[in-house]
């Protein structure tokens, strides 16, 4: 899975730089703008983003101020802490999945599309429900995993 | 509506608190707003969104690739090579390395993790050899290296300029000055708490032998050199914007890190890919809901409000400031930069020019202040960071953190605040 990763997230991420590279030697090298790049760009950007985010759901890597962490001594209550975290995580998750997914009915509904190539922007509208689920099926494993743990003795893992 | 405003804050700090991932933090003061405060998501759902997608928030990505290209290439440490031949010798002069290398760094990356991530590694061990406390070390470096927030091209100070429509040329030049004073702070603090270590010093060269080492690293850095001038010349030269500029520094990376420098290889580079767009997937999803709480708060008329609230107090500017910079630094201490600029920004921008002080002074303090939160713990992931990277632990390296963050940041951050020319007088000399 880290391997597919980390294929498919620099693939993304060198297309969304290479898009910028054609966009500037086209622009100002050769001064002649190609029409639509920067709306094609939009595409791999947006998914960039929610795989991306996606990711750090997988590593669990994502932003934390992690402040009570700091006054916890015992790995059990490093597990509670972890365990109370994904319920909230997953409640408020769940809950803007929810709008997610209506902004992708939304989008199917009324199918608008890009200005100059006429690509339906449903493409990258749907990432944001699909990246939401995602996410919440690793909060979902992470929560198991946490809930082992304690049930083990309460060894944190992470 | 002030009311619930106040109830959604508090979720957001509770959340805060107990762990859980900024964007469900977000989230979850979403869900007051909605579910107390009668607030429409569905739109909101469909804008941020779509604010996305903007152009200028790509930037964000490509410069954080090519922080983390920089760092595994081998550029970096051909940087870092070239400071050290100029004061390497001088007694605590890899200390003043350090500082200048992140500087350096900093016109590269627009991150603030890129400096300890980058020269960590390479220079931590290297003090450490020379006599210098490694937990000391740890913590100047760390320090030093948020000058890659302060230094342009910054990650912040495009948020910044996004969220409050300011021109982000001139938040880039505003943050230039603060950062050059901490770097010089830095490097006098760093001689002075010299003294002190028992440092083991090469001999000093002679002029024909600095002369020709200087030549000899230059020739060497070359490449690494042309990356800097490359993206602040494209973008102050009018030629690119800021995304272009990042983008083009990232395609150059990548051939002189893979054959110039040598250091780039299959396997790192892809994993660089990965971490690059890991990270920056986790800020942009925080983002995200971020702006839309921001917005709702805007749109509910709460800026306004409180800047009412606050002149109902007092509007003494004086007093405001140093209220506004203390809010800054707790706010700073809990939530990342980029979280603390996508809220506060819009929230006391009005209450800034009520009082006179111009966006892009407010984008120099802020800028200072959020830079600052990076190495001020709890939320402290900089200095987190460079603990992994030193091998020490972070309650080794808080005191000598402190003692940096209060002679080197402490006295900016109220130049910046209280000494308007220090942050306008680049922008103004450049038309803004």
């Amino acid at each position: 899975m880290d391997r597919f990763a980390k294929y498919l997230l620099t693939s993304l991420i060198c297309v969304v730089a290479f898009g910028q590279f054609v966009q500037v030697i086209t622009r100002y090298v050769l001064q002649i703008p190609v029409m639509g790049l920067e709306e094609t760009m939009a595409y791999p950007t947006i998914w960039l983003y929610i795989l991306g985010a996606v990711n750090a759901s997988r590593e669990n890597s994502h932003i934390r101020a992690n402040v009570l962490e700091i006054f916890l001594k015992t790995p059990r209550q490093h597990t509670i802490l972890a365990i109370v975290g994904e319920t909230i995580s997953l409640v408020v998750g769940l809950w803007l999945l929810s709008w997610a997914w209506d902004f992708t009915r939304y989008s199917w509904r009324v199918w608008r599309e890009s200005p100059t190539l006429y690509i339906p922007t449903f493409y990258s509208d749907i990432a944001l429900a699909i990246g939401i689920t995602l996410m919440m099926i690793y909060t979902v494993v992470h929560f198991i995993q946490h809930l082992r743990d304690l049930k083990n003795g309460g060894v944190y893992h992470g | 509506m002030v009311e619930v405003t106040l109830l959604a804050v508090g979720v957001l700090v509770l959340f805060l608190t107990l762990g859980v991932p900024l964007p469900f933090c977000f989230g979850g003061a979403l869900m007051v707003m909605y579910f107390v405060g009668d607030v429409i998501m569905k739109g909101n759902i469909l804008w941020g969104f779509q604010q996305l997608g903007n152009p200028i928030l790509l930037a964000i990505p490509l410069f954080v690739l090519a922080g983390t290209i920089m760092s595994e290439s081998g550029i970096a440490a051909s940087l870092l090579r070239f400071v050290n031949a100029f004061i390497g010798h001088v007694r605590g002069g890899l200390g003043v390395v350090a500082a200048v290398s992140c500087a350096v760094i900093g016109a590269i990356s627009g991150s603030g993790l890129t400096g300890i991530a980058a020269i960590g590694p390479l220079l931590i061990p290297e003090m450490e050899k020379r006599g210098y406390p490694r937990e000391y070390a740890t913590a100047l470096i760390a320090n030093s290296s948020i000058l890659g927030l302060l230094i342009p091209p910054s990650v912040t100070m495009i948020v910044y300029g996004w969220v409050t429509d300011t021109s982000i040329l001139a938040c880039f030049l505003a943050t230039l000055g603060p950062g050059l004073l901490i770097m010089f702070n830095f490097s006098v603090v760093n001689l002075y708490m010299s003294r002190k270590f028992n440092l083991i010093l090469d001999e000093k060269p002679t002029f024909t032998e600095l002369t020709g080492e200087v030549t000899k690293r230059g020739i060497h850095a070359f490449p690494a050199l042309l990356m800097p001038v490359i993206i602040l010349g494209g973008i102050y030269g009018g030629i690119m914007t800021p995304t272009e500029a990042a983008a083009v520094a990232v395609i150059y990376a990548v051939p002189v890190g893979f054959f110039i420098y040598r250091g780039l290889r299959w396997d790192n580079f892809l994993s660089a890919g990965k971490e690059a767009a890991t990270a920056v997937g986790a800020i942009m999803f925080m983002i995200l809901f971020s702006m839309i709480l921001s917005q709702m708060l805007v749109m509910e008329s709460i800026p306004q409000q409180l800047v009412s609230s606050i002149f109902a107090i007092t509007e003494n500017k004086l007093v405001l400031l140093i209220l506004i910079n203390l809010m800054l630094f707790l706010v700073g201490m809990v939530v990342n930069d980029v979280t603390a600029i996508i809220l506060i920004a819009p929230l006391l921008l009005p209450l800034m020019t009520a009082i006179g002080v111009s966006p892009i002074q407010f984008a120099a303090i802020m800028g200072v202040n959020t830079a600052m939160g990076g190495v001020t713990p709890p939320y402290a992931s900089i200095l987190y960071l460079g603990a992994r990277i030193g091998n020490v632990k972070v309650t080794k390296v808080i005191k000598p953190a402190m003692i940096l963050i209060l002679t080197g940041y402490v006295p900016v951050v109220f130049l910046t605040s209280f000494w308007p020319d220090l942050s306008l007088y680049l922008p103004r000399l450049f038309g803004y």
